[in-house]
């Protein structure tokens, strides 16, 4: 366990910058004012947290109230955003959910002008005590496990001391002048493996490039995040970006690198703002820089913003593409910890793995064992999105059961629908059946049942979705994104995905299903790096457990769930459609719904583009947009025009 | 001549200098191998066209012979059952986009694509796999040269020639994944070319030719 | 445009080559580079192409080999509002390609085309990262969630009141 500084210079110059961290902290909590807590990240923001923030400005200045308005960055919680954490001296802190800027004005006027906590808007204190219920009575909250995340929610992004304060950079100052060996000794028997989706060894990783013989090292921090559904990196990087600046110095040290790069996604402008500004403020304190805290050790950390291409996630063609190039894959070995960026050795972490470095240094390697699964250990952060009621980020201990994540802490499927499966570890992943929700989410179980534990994205699907397109979906991704090098991804992806999307037009054939399968392991077993090799999975899961959907596809033109619109129409029935009322004609965009010779209404099949609007606005009362699957099973409505030209003819 | 090192292949002893390239060794001793990117005494291969599978002794999975050196002892075999499957899928993948139209083209009977077929005893059909053809069919953006992107096989043995030959590459890959072609960008108005034809020289099916007056 | 088209070129290229000298000539720098160029013009002009291989010491096709690879880079200047239309996993399972169709279908062009009077662009992106708010569509910078096809008629006929407006008030002040 590393807690105390071991260099007396370091020590020294690391004290005196938590000592003004603390003096700036009591000032804010010894404050008599109000605070308002709002999470800023990119998910409050597009559901108008800038807005929200205005809304108190404006209302505080209305009321004559002052408050401290403190902007953090996101705790997790997507469904409730804007998440605003409201503390008046008196009351315990509040979370409100949803905060409007209307509910803003209200929480200004009532509660912290009246003392009326507005029961009905929050979701619940954020502490135990007489007067609130406490938002751990939910499962959201209390089956968490915070390690990543501990400190996501609570900082000001945007200011180091903030981190300071909650001990941050003290594992650190703490490795300084220590024998790197047992830095890296302390990270193996800690268990720690990558979290970018692989799960290899971290600690190994490190003594590789360690003892590579080279006079120069380098490290990376893959931020990367491609998978379409996993947003967990951006919110890390968005609400605490210094833990990941602080894991990267120390395994710089550790491995005796003096130079890092982050590479992150361009996509993620906030991201890359606010780790700008942290690198710049961890350079004027001296974490950063020529000499770290007075040291004789130093690091440079550069940001390179990835260009979008999902396969620079694959760490020999981020290199390629830091250096310059197209990102292409190249075999492996020799591995980046061998020879790396410009050939030398280099440490590749993902940003998960990185911030999880100093809080392990700061509590020891038994203390993280000491959580989750023996093989696995630690904890896993997932994007949990889709069908369920409470989606966001998730941080549990790794050995909890995939039913446990979805159907308890995210509160299940919404609108009564039924689960039909889980997507996880994005296009490299698999889709899980109902069966396997009691797979408990580690990197080998996950990878025993086909999924994988991926960087973390996990999208829960209802019975309305349909399991071949899904697989089309995820194909028709990693073929966009392949790069092109070599033949079994660049021509086998196509074929697979011109196959299913075949099929998903009912245009399916016998041998059909044989030869995905086939085509499939030869794709993996031919393919030259990660992503060609997993990029069959979504078909291999899909088909092993979901054979039947694609067996009604192909043989009798049915989309099970009606999702696949080749195979789907939508007709108006006409028993139970309301005379004069027209409340679908205005929602169709194409002009597709007609009135009958009797005042209701129909679809014309030719022009339906089969959005399912219609279905959406016809009154519950009503309930007569019906879908069926195959197509032909919708009665034929003639135009009454066309029924008159029939009749002539 | 550095040290030598044994190995066995397919049974037969082979004496070869250390560091040498499995593919070469084999090539050099007559044992062939598949293979379409491959180029001798390139640094980095680029394991590309995924022709040239071995089986290793000790190793689980067919391993591309170009990426590995010689080693003492190693045992190889080059027409395993997983071996030969690999080789015939890659093959039928390449053949599924390309246009088998050998009569007009200039590579006929020399291509490597008629050569491989032969030796893996297969057609020049893409068994079981729909045709895709791209378009434009030709490509005539270099004032002296044309492309055929539904000939080439994007083994970019092109390109490290024309990088060889002139310092800077006067092509490219451009675009990505299964879009992804040769490109001569920006050849027609600087005419950097220094018309050696090592490319049109080293290409493996016909995909870069000489401009005729009427193509 | 046709009518003068070199100015707007030429200032183009005079800003980048301004630019320029803020880069080492190494090959590292290609990639940042490409970024600023469409940063500052939205989009990469063949013309700058040349130009940047110069500065670099590496041969035009290459610059290009790279431009090609890469998703963020284009070299046609998108429209003045360019919608992105998210198809992450979310957003596709909750009818993100419905919108995608029905923004294709209301201003009449593909994903990654450009009206013909320049106003919008559309182009499909693979993931926002607001997957809780799925469907997600991005318009001018400002995300929009729960998008459904009635919403797209709404968003557009927006910017084309907007648009009359602004157009009515002109010619007003011309007058």
């Amino acid at each position: 366990m590393i807690s105390e500084p071991y260099d007396q210079e370091a020590g020294q110059a690391f004290r005196s910058i938590l000592r003004e961290a603390m003096r700036r902290r009591s000032a804010f909590k010894e404050a008599v004012l109000p605070k308002i807590h709002i999470g800023m990240s990119t998910c409050g923001i597009a559901s108008g947290a800038l807005e929200t923030k205005n809304a108190f400005e404006t209302a505080l200045n209305e009321c004559g109230l002052s408050a401290l308005i403190h902007s953090i960055g996101c705790i997790g919680h997507c469904y409730a955003e804007p998440v605003v954490i409201v503390e008046r001296p008196g009351f315990p802190p509040i979370l409100y959910y949803k905060v409007t800027p209307g509910k803003a004005r209200m929480i200004v006027k009532s509660y912290l002008a009246e003392g009326d906590p507005l029961f009905e808007h929050l979701l619940g204190a954020m502490e135990e005590n007489d007067l609130i219920p406490s938002v751990m009575d939910f499962p959201r909250f209390s089956r968490e496990t915070r390690v990543i995340t501990e400190k996501c929610g609570r900082i000001d992004p945007e200011d180091i001391y903030e981190y300071l304060a909650e001990g941050g950079y003290a594992a650190l100052a703490g490795v300084l002048g220590r024998n790197p060996d047992h830095i890296i000794r302390e990270i193996t028997e800690s268990g720690l493996r990558g979290r970018g989706g692989a799960g290899f060894p971290t600690g190994q990783k490190w003594m590789l490039a360690r003892n590579a013989d080279a006079g120069q090292k380098a490290i990376i921090c893959n931020a990367d995040e491609g998978d379409p559904g996993a947003y967990m990196d951006r919110t890390i990087l968005e609400s605490n970006p210094y833990q990941i600046l602080e894991g990267m110095a120390i395994c710089a040290y550790a491995v005796g690198a003096r130079k890092g790069t982050i590479y992150i996604r361009a996509e993620y402008p906030l991201a890359v703002k606010i780790l700008r500004c942290a690198v710049e403020q961890a350079r004027v304190l001296g974490f950063l820089g020529k000499s770290i805290l007075g040291t004789s050790f130093g690091l440079e950390i550069d940001l390179f913003e990835g260009s979008g291409a999902f396969v620079c996630g694959e760490e020999t063609a981020l290199i390629q593409s830091i250096q310059g190039d197209r990102g292409m894959p190249r075999h492996r070995p020799p591995y980046p910890a061998q020879k790396g960026l410009w050939n030398q050795p280099t440490v590749i972490n993902n940003v998960k793995t990185f911030a999880l470095v100093p809080t392990i240094l700061a509590q020891g390697a038994a203390w993280f064992k000491s959580i989750g699964t023996e093989t696995s250990p630690g904890t896993a952060i997932f994007s949990v999105v889709g069908s369920v009621v409470h989606p966001g980020l998730v941080e549990i201990p790794t050995g909890v059961t995939l039913k446990a994540l979805i159907l308890d802490i995210c509160g299940g499927i919404p609108n009564k629908k039924r689960f039909k499966a889980v997507q996880i570890g994005g296009p490299s992943g698999g889709c899980l059946p109902e069966e396997l929700l009691a797979t408990p989410i580690d990197f080998d179980s996950l990878t025993e049942a086909g999924a994988m534990m991926g960087s973390g994205g996990m999208v829960v699907m209802d019975e309305d979705t349909c399991m071949v397109d899904v697989a089309r979906y995820f194909l028709d991704f990693t073929q966009k994104e392949s790069c092109g090098k070599c033949t079994f991804c660049r021509i086998g992806t196509f074929h697979l995905l011109r196959i299913l999307e075949r099929i998903t037009r009912g245009e399916g054939r016998e041998g059909d299903l044989e030869q995905l399968e086939e085509l499939s392991i030869q794709i993996k077993e031919g393919s030259l790096c990660g992503f060609g090799k997993t990029a069959p999975n979504p078909v291999l899961t899909s088909l092993r457990y979901f054979r039947k959907e694609y067996e009604a596809h192909i043989r009798e033109k049915r989309c099970p769930s009606g999702m696949c619109r080749a195979l789907t129409a939508y007709y108006i029935d006409l028993e139970k459609c309301a005379r004069g009322c027209d409340a679908c004609v205005g929602s169709c965009p194409v002009e597709a719904i007609f009135t009958t010779e009797d005042r209701k209404k129909a679809v014309d099949q030719s022009l339906c583009v089969k959005c399912g609007e219609c279905m959406v606005s016809c009154p519950v009362e009503y309930s007569a947009v019906k879908k069926v699957s195959p197509p032909h099973l919708a009665p034929v409505i003639l135009r009454p025009v066309e029924k008159e030209a029939k009749k002539n003819a | 001549m550095g040290n030598m090192v044994k190995l066995i292949v397919d049974g037969t002893e082979l004496e070869v200098e250390e560091g040498t390239v499995l593919l070469d060794a084999c090539l050099d001793h007559g044992i062939y191998i598949p293979h379409l990117c491959h180029l001798k005494g390139m640094e980095q291969p680029p394991a590309s066209c995924r022709l040239c599978f071995v089986s290793i002794e000790g190793i689980a999975h067919p391993v591309p012979s170009c990426t590995l050196t010689v080693r003492e002892g190693m045992v190889v075999q080059t027409d395993t059952n997983a071996v030969r499957g690999l080789q015939i899928s890659a093959l039928r993948l390449l053949l599924s986009v390309h246009d088998v139209d050998c009569a007009h083209c200039p590579a006929n009977k020399k291509c490597a694509l008629q050569k491989i077929a032969k030796f893996l005893h297969i057609g020049l059909k893409a068994k079981g796999l729909e045709i895709y053809l791209k378009e434009p069919r030709v490509v005539q953006d270099h004032p002296l040269i044309d492309y055929y992107p539904n000939r080439c096989v994007l083994c970019g043995r092109c390109i490290r020639v024309c990088r060889a030959q002139n310092g800077l590459p006067l092509m490219s890959f451009a675009k990505r994944g299964f879009d992804t072609v040769i490109s001569f960008y920006g050849a027609a108005s600087t005419l950097g070319c220094k018309t050696c034809f090592a490319c049109l020289k080293i290409c493996p099916v016909g995909a870069i030719t000489l401009k005729t007056p009427n193509s | 445009m046709k009518n003068n088209p070199v100015p707007e070129i030429e200032a183009i290229l005079q800003d980048v080559t301004a630019r320029l000298k803020d880069f080492r000539k190494e090959k590292c720098c290609l990639i940042p580079i490409l970024q600023m160029i469409q940063h500052r013009h939205a989009h990469l002009p063949h013309e700058t192409i040349k130009l940047v291989a110069d500065h670099l010491g590496i041969a035009p096709c290459e610059v290009y080999g790279v431009a090609t690879f890469y998703n963020q880079f284009r070299f046609h200047p998108p429209g003045k509002h360019p919608i992105k239309v998210c198809l992450g996993t979310a957003c596709h399972v909750r009818g993100g390609s419905i919108i995608l169709e029905n923004f294709e279908r209301k201003l009449r062009i593909k994903d990654g085309e450009t009206t013909p009077d320049k106003e919008f662009s559309i182009e499909r992106v693979a993931c926002v990262g607001c997957c809780a708010l799925a469907p997600v569509t991005v318009l001018d910078d400002q995300v929009h969630g729960h998008m459904a096809p009635s919403k797209v008629e709404g968003l557009i006929l927006g910017f084309e009141i907007e648009k009359q407006k602004q157009e009515r008030e002109k010619a007003k002040d011309d007058f």
